[in-house]
């Protein structure tokens, strides 16, 4: 998968300690575990949020987090994604992470070991140091198969070692492009293993991994070996479904966001350094904004420009999530409360619909017109 | 490509597929689109509050007429004949219009909250509507009492109706299904096997099951009879990426039995669920499709593309928010069944 190294560890929840690879699905795990509104499930995007929120519209004082570990419950500690983690909270989950992912590294560097001495050897195919190890290409072909017991390891493991840090330099560009050349390039590195380059690396390395599954692919999906045959066609519908495909034989692997989707893809790391820097960006503008939406209503100006769920800063990682991801409201329902109040909060309770309606219908007869 | 303008919305073209434009647009989002059972006239409801008919000809559009509700309306249905289309929304009732006659429009239902979906039964001379009040109430349009309530577990959210055949999805990923030959009861009841909230529904043309699609990107084929549940399947479609799209629609092609997908990608496809193939993917537009269907022989597809709330009140722009209605007419390579591919089919 991606060449680059992830943070320090993957990214993790302060309040609930479960890990994630990616802090978008961290802030969505977060918004759907601990900052909801118990009475009307909306999603705030804090915890001081939350209970701002619950105060006013149900006149409830909230003073522990949901689903929060006992040391972790106070909604004063303003936390979103990664941010706002005290100190001493942060290094003691690292020191404790660097042992397990260290750990892991280690199992993962045996088998290449006697080879190459470099972990990546799969991946070290078009990294600069390769060509000094003549016996790389060789252990990517054998690796391959080995990999599928273990592929979401590998990626951790490419975390530790120093050759990726260079790699991540031109993946900018490049962040882009391999969604769409998923399958294409699928067809090709299985075959071309030691294609030179870091090109081709690149796009051998991400789908590297996924390439390996889908001989087992075995869902009863629209076949893709069809859709192989019309690339362009199916190129958007191979790509959801391969990493859909990986995920669904390493669910273990991505552990918590359970609730917002069954499907996700840990060992794609491409261009998360990347990610990392307009992860950041965005995430710190929906912060700031975002104790507005969720609560506002139309008056707020600008907000196409800055979106909660930040699709438009797509980074080239393979979790996946929903665009509406309500299970306890409709889009319309959701439409219909904010048009119709105007109101700071909405809410999705259908007597507060009525209520409303009723009321506009009573203004409006009152003023001598007939609603009806 | 297709797939990176899309992901420039606003700025990309919003007619990639080079479909018939319907105007004057409405100036809000649409929420269901129909076509007469006769002829080709196409109503579009919207979230303006009006109900908008145009006459299709080939190669043109006339506008013909409208009314309007005091909310917005959300679903639409023609009565067989093609003479009246009855509309309902969030102002809790339905109105008749009897557009081809001329005829103003008359309250024949109501709702204690809003009406999302609704459906003409010819063969009972009713008219049946499912609303967010968890009822399900059946009407004689010369009457102001509903002929029958059917209480639901939950909100309406998605209805088809292929007589005797009605599936109703609510909230909770519930399924009713119900023989219309005797309404009262519920003929069997099942949580959807999506394991996500329940957007669409669609009743196969031979009535022997139903698709389902949800907000997860994914669409379920279900059968009724239990010898039949090993065809049941389930695909995704309607993913971009990382990003997992609502399945808005689902509509079968009334000639080949083939069907659409239309969902919040701004993307609609073309399946046939016997040889599970996808048939034809259309290209990306840069707003979601939040309703689509076919005219009564199949020749022309009516889609909308404006913005469907799938990304929340914070997507909306009210200044630049544009609305389009398109007609696309599908070739027959795009919706006619193509045989299973691969031997002895893909395993």
């Amino acid at each position: 998968m991606g060449k680059k190294k992830k943070r320090p560890s993957k990214v993790w929840c302060y309040y609930c300690d479960r890990e994630f690879d990616d802090e978008k699905i961290l802030v969505q795990h977060q918004k759907a575990k601990h900052f909801k509104c118990h009475v009307c499930h909306k999603k705030l995007s804090t915890a001081g949020g939350m209970a701002i929120h619950v105060l006013q519209v149900h006149k409830e004082t909230v003073t522990k987090v949901p689903n929060a570990k006992p040391d972790r419950e106070s909604t004063d500690i303003e936390i979103f994604g990664m941010q706002g983690i005290p100190p001493e909270v942060l290094a003691a989950h690292y020191g404790e992470d660097e042992e397990a992912s260290a750990k892991v590294a280690k199992v993962e560097v045996p088998p290449n070991i006697p080879v190459s001495g470099v972990v990546p050897g799969p991946l070290g195919v078009g990294f600069p140091p390769a060509p000094t190890y003549g016996a790389v290409p060789p252990v990517y072909n054998t690796a391959l198969p080995m990999q599928p017991p273990s592929w979401p390891v590998p990626p951790r493991a490419q975390s530790w070692y120093p050759p990726q840090p260079p790699i991540p330099v031109p993946p900018a560009p490049r962040v882009l492009p391999p969604q769409p050349l998923f399958p294409i390039q699928n067809v090709t590195p299985l075959t071309s293993t030691a294609a030179p380059g870091l090109q081709s690396s690149f796009q051998v390395g991400p789908p590297g991994l996924p390439s390996s599954t889908p001989p087992s692919v075995s869902q009863p999906l629209f076949p893709i070996t069809s859709t192989s045959n019309a690339p362009a066609q199916s190129s958007p519908f191979l790509a959801s479904t391969l990493p859909a495909t990986v995920a669904s034989s390493s669910p273990t692997v991505y552990k918590g966001a359970a609730d917002m989707n069954s499907i996700s893809n840990t060992p794609a790391t491409s261009g998360y350094p990347a990610q990392s820097n307009q992860g950041g960006a965005p995430y710190t503008n929906s912060h700031m904004y975002a104790s507005g939406p969720n609560t506002g209503g139309p008056s707020i100006g600008p907000p196409p420009v800055i979106s909660n769920k930040a699709p438009a800063t797509q980074p080239a990682t393979n979790e996946v999530y929903l665009v509406w991801d309500d299970e306890a409201m409709s889009m319309e329902e959701r439409r219909m409360s904010l048009q119709k109040y105007q109101v700071h909060d909405e809410t999705s309770q259908m007597n507060s619909i009525d209520a409303a309606i009723d009321r506009r219908i009573s203004e409006s007869r009152l003023a001598g017109r007939m609603a009806f | 490509m297709a797939n990176l303008s899309g992901l420039n919305t606003g700025v990309a073209n919003p007619n990639p597929n080079k479909s018939f434009e319907v105007l004057p647009a409405p100036s809000d989002s649409v929420s269901s689109l129909s076509f007469s059972p006769k002829a080709n006239y196409l109503v579009a409801t919207s979230w303006d509050n009006q109900v908008r008919c145009w006459e299709i000809l080939p190669g043109s559009s006339q506008p013909k007429a409208s009314i309007s509700h005091d909310f917005p309306v959300l679903c639409s249905t023609w009565k067989d004949d093609g003479t009246t289309v009855f509309s309902g929304g969030c102002d809790k009732l339905v109105k008749m219009w009897p557009l081809m006659s001329g005829g103003q429009p008359t309250q024949v239902a109501a709702h204690d909250a809003p009406i999302k979906e609704m459906a003409w039964i010819q063969q009972m001379n009713l008219l049946v509507t499912g609303s967010w009040d968890k009822t399900l109430r059946y009407w004689d349009t010369r009457q102001a009492q509903p002929v029958h309530t059917q209480q639901l577990p939950e909100r309406c959210y998605a209805l088809t109706v292929l007589y005797p055949l009605m599936v109703v999805g609510t909230a909770d990923r519930h399924l009713i299904i119900y023989n219309l030959q005797s309404p009262q009861t519920e003929f069997k009841r099942i949580t959807s096997p999506l394991k996500y909230q329940t957007r669409c529904l669609a009743a196969f043309p031979d009535q022997q099951g139903f698709l389902v699609g949800s907000i997860e990107g994914r669409v379920g084929v279900h059968h009724l009879d239990d010898s039949q549940q090993s065809k049941n399947f389930t695909f995704k479609c309607h993913r971009e990426g990382n990003e997992i799209y609502s399945v808005n629609s689902l509509n079968f092609h009334p000639v080949h039995h083939t069907f659409a997908t239309a969902g919040s990608d701004g993307a609609f496809n073309f399946w046939d669920k016997d040889s599970k193939q996808r048939l034809k993917a259309m290209a990306r537009c840069p707003y979601p499709i939040p309703c689509s269907t076919f005219n009564n022989d199949g020749s022309i597809f009516a889609y909308a593309v404006c913005y469907d709330w799938s990304k929340g009140a914070e997507n909306h722009n009210p200044a630049t928010a544009k609305t389009y209605i398109y007609l696309h007419s599908p070739l027959e390579s795009e919706v006619k069944g193509k045989p299973r591919i691969g031997t002895g089919g893909r395993k």
